[in-house]
């Protein structure tokens, strides 16, 4: 009983890194068994006031401070125990605050619907724990005819993205883990609707390449209260392979060459008295970063795991 | 294991989906040296627009092809040609035989690169960029649309007249292209029996690097570097001799100073008036009409963009106020309020295609701006339709001069009535365009497309439908943009292909028909 938990929880975790990379990598080390199923519903709310325009951290009363509001239905489906399916759907708003000097419309709407398979290569006794590694290959593309070439309000980036990540886990027996994940994100290119723009010289067309990225993470955590409360730390850092900086006093572009690194906390509870129910919390906040927002990033969400 | 056989083809599908659409972005006008569609050999005696004569800049007349000095050019020219790297290649290629459409691109790209408006400081006022000072910050120029149109225009007319002075000169010495003289030779472009002395290429070479340098002062080594290449090109090409393109270049120099010193006095350097001459020209607007228009941004930028542009000289019209529209309707009028309700159906139903529409015309900060997109029109028409050299440089001279004046009328407009844009007048509204920096009527991208495209109808009347829709597009497409009224607009359309028409009279008249 204790192991089925241990797996359902564990299973219903990883949609916190989810939302904050853009919904669509699976980052955590733990796998459901066949059959297995869970399903979650995560609001995530970001906002800044600040960012880095190049390396500078700068305001901008023309946008003020920008919030964006994302509402995150997601599955997760064990198709054999060591192969998850999960799938995502995030539903995106954004808008300025106000009295703001750009009078912008914000914008709403589906953004990439996120496809990721994980399996379990490895997962054995080593020590006092369990060493297990695993590999996500992952896919997403846009949903909806959002516009990328609109920020800082738009949806995503706007382009299919495939993602490859290793995972590393250790886990003490005792409910202490450290992970570390490593990812290469292969973006594709986005179409703006305009036929001329400016990366470090001229481009006539409306196709822009995204540039690709890596993705690293570190994880400390455990679980406490006989396996009813997970908390961990984490650290993340994403930097593109390529790109161009944001220009003075300009908008930024979905060729830009984005950078960040970004610390959170997390917390999960399974309450022992209402079975396959848990509730979510995190926060996490960029510390360093090059053309991106220095946003600060809030969840709450609930899963519930269930036997198809 | 077959689960993760498929697992794996699958994913590697998917990334090579990815990479696959990753094709190289087109980052200039993709085309070859093409055969001219004519040579215009009577383009010497075409009407310069600044020139007082096709002989006012004089050359002297070139060696015999038969003499020892020109054989000596012809021996280095066969020397420099016969080998060319692959590097020397790739230039060849890229400038081809009508280089018109690089320093047009060039042009374009500098205006892109600078079409950036200055920032405030930490203090919450705002430095303008200073001529005397380029480096800033900020940097000098902000090449916003009427900095844009100015720097296209001067550009296009040195050129057109650098070239009716070539035409003329080749036409009067009659000395053929080196291959035409030497059999050996083999161009890297068409062949043509337009005669080589002095080289045209050598006049755009130059011309176009000295106004350009003017205009983007920091650009000069770059500016320097790529007339460099061009004029190397030429050699390599197998197209000029040395004392070709030593003629061209004089020519080109003799022209750009020419265009430059009507460019110092034209009035542009005061166009960005003071703070307290833009306010009496506001409150001047206040007593007239009981309104006016104010810049909503944060902190509030003390001076709209340039509120004397429409003082500037005009090229073709003898005063911009004989192309004064009428006034716009007042705030709170029937018809102003029907004009705001449309602004609101957009807002609140904006579909795809009123989105699509709005940001392909929208040319904003950091693009080539309104005049630079018609200039990238012009320029795929000429490819298309094979013009020459001097009918290229026509072109977008009449396209430009008329683009130019129709901002200066535009901007007369905008000062002269002042008019506020719908964020001021609609409480609450927002926009899916960003809202520039000065008053609302008429619409710039209006007058600049119905301009371009009247002239560009003129030029390419198999093209007349095409450019007038597209016009009426770009005119449309502020309004779903939602920073102008539809009268905005409309108005701006007529206007734009009122002072057009002054450019199309001078042409008509030119010779060149």
């Amino acid at each position: 009983m204790k192991t089925i938990k241990y797996i359902l929880f564990g299973m219903c975790a990883f949609v916190a890194t989810l939302v904050q990379v853009k919904a669509q990598t699976p980052t955590d080390a733990i796998m459901m068994k066949q059959r297995e199923s869970c399903v979650a519903l995560i609001y995530d709310m970001s906002t800044f006031d600040h960012y880095w325009e190049g390396d500078l951290l700068r305001v901008n009363q023309t946008i003020e401070t920008v919030t964006r509001n994302t509402v995150l239905p997601m599955i997760a489906i064990g198709l054999h125990d060591k192969l998850n399916l999960i799938v995502a759907t995030p539903y995106v708003k954004t808008k300025s605050s106000e009295p703001n000097g750009g009078k912008f419309a914000g914008a709403k709407g589906f953004q990439d619907i996120g496809i990721s398979l994980k399996g379990e290569l490895m997962n054995k006794q080593l020590g006092a724990g369990k060493l297990a590694l695993l590999s996500t290959v992952s896919f997403s593309t846009p949903m909806s005819n959002y516009l990328s070439d609109y920020m800082p309000y738009s949806l995503g980036f706007g382009a299919p993205e495939f993602g490859a990540r290793a995972i590393v886990h250790y886990q003490l027996d005792k409910g202490m883990y450290a992970r570390v994940t490593g990812a290469h994100l292969w973006r594709g290119q986005t179409e703006a609707e305009r036929d001329y723009y400016y990366n470090n010289g001229s481009y006539y067309t409306a196709l822009m390449d995204v540039p690709d990225a890596w993705d690293y993470q570190a994880v400390v955590g455990s679980w406490l209260l006989d396996y009813s409360l997970k908390v961990e730390a984490n650290y993340q850092r994403l930097v593109s392979t390529s790109g161009d900086d944001i220009r003075k006093y300009n908008a930024a572009q979905p060729t830009n060459r984005v950078e960040f690194g970004q610390v959170g906390v997390t917390a999960q509870y399974y309450p022992k008295a209402a079975k396959g129910l848990g509730a979510l919390l995190y926060y996490s906040q960029r510390i360093s970063g090059k053309n991106t927002a220095k946003s600060n990033n809030f969840g709450v969400g609930l899963t519930y795991q269930f036997k198809i | 294991m077959n689960k993760n056989i498929t697992i794996a083809v699958a994913s590697l599908c998917m990334v090579l989906a990815i990479t696959a659409c990753d094709d190289e972005l087109p980052t200039m006008a993709n085309f070859t040296d093409y055969a001219y569609s004519s040579l215009d050999e009577g383009g010497g005696s075409w009407t310069p627009i600044l020139l007082t004569s096709a002989d006012q800049v004089v050359i002297d007349a070139p060696a015999d092809v038969a003499s020892t000095e020109y054989m000596a050019e012809l021996t280095d020219l066969k020397s420099a040609s016969a080998n060319l790297t692959a590097d020397q290649r790739k230039k060849v290629e890229y400038w081809t035989n009508n280089s018109l459409i690089r320093w047009n691109e060039i042009a374009l790209e500098l205006v892109a690169k600078y079409n950036l408006i200055p920032g405030p400081n930490e203090d919450d006022t705002y430095t303008l960029p200073n001529p005397a000072s380029p480096d800033g910050p900020p940097a000098f120029p902000f090449a916003h649309p009427p900095y844009a149109c100015r720097a296209f225009a001067y550009l296009s007319v040195a050129q057109f007249d650098g070239l009716i002075t070539a035409w003329h000169y080749k036409y009067t010495f009659n000395r053929g292209a080196p291959y035409n003289v030497d059999n050996a030779i083999t161009p890297a472009y068409e062949k043509s029996s337009l005669p080589s002395y002095p080289s045209h290429g050598a006049v755009i070479a130059t011309s176009s690097r000295d106004v350009l340098s003017a205009m983007f002062p920091l650009e000069k080594e770059y500016l320097t570097a790529m007339a460099e290449e061009h004029l190397q090109s030429l050699i390599w090409a197998g197209i000029n001799v040395e004392s070709d393109i030593d003629a061209g270049k004089y020519i080109g120099e003799e022209v750009a100073k020419v265009a430059l010193a009507r460019a110092a006095g034209d009035g542009m350097k005061k166009a960005q008036a003071p703070k307290a001459v833009s306010d009496s020209i506001k409150a001047a607007a206040f007593a007239r009409f009981g309104w006016q228009w104010d810049n909503l941004e944060l902190p509030t930028r003390p001076v709209g963009l340039t509120p004397l542009f429409g003082q500037v000289k005009m090229w073709n019209v003898a005063t911009v106020e004989e192309v004064r529209p009428i006034a716009p309707p007042a705030p709170g009028s029937a018809e102003f309020e029907e004009n705001v309700k449309e602004l609101k159906h957009y807002a609140d139903n904006m579909t795809d295609e009123w989105r699509a529409i709005a940001n392909f015309w929208q040319d904003g900060l950091g693009t080539y701006t309104p005049p630079g997109h018609w200039n990238r029109f012009a320029k795929d028409f000429i490819i298309k339709y094979k013009q020459n050299p001097i009918r290229s440089a026509r072109t977008f001279a009449y396209m430009n001069m008329a683009i130019m004046d129709g901002g200066i009328s535009c901007w007369d407009a905008k000062y002269y009535y002042h008019y506020p844009r719908p964020i001021q007048t609609i409480p609450g509204y927002k926009t899916i365009a960003g809202t520039p920096n000065f008053p609302s009527y008429t619409s710039g991208h209006s007058v600049f497309s119905a301009a371009a495209a009247a002239v560009l109808a003129y030029i390419f009347p198999q093209e007349a439908e095409l450019v007038n829709a597209w016009a009426e597009e770009a005119a449309i497409s502020r309004v779903y943009g939602g920073i102008h009224y539809r009268f905005d607009a409309v108005v701006g359309t007529d206007q734009g292909r009122k002072v057009a028409q002054y450019a199309i009279e001078r042409a008509k008249l030119d010779g060149a028909n």
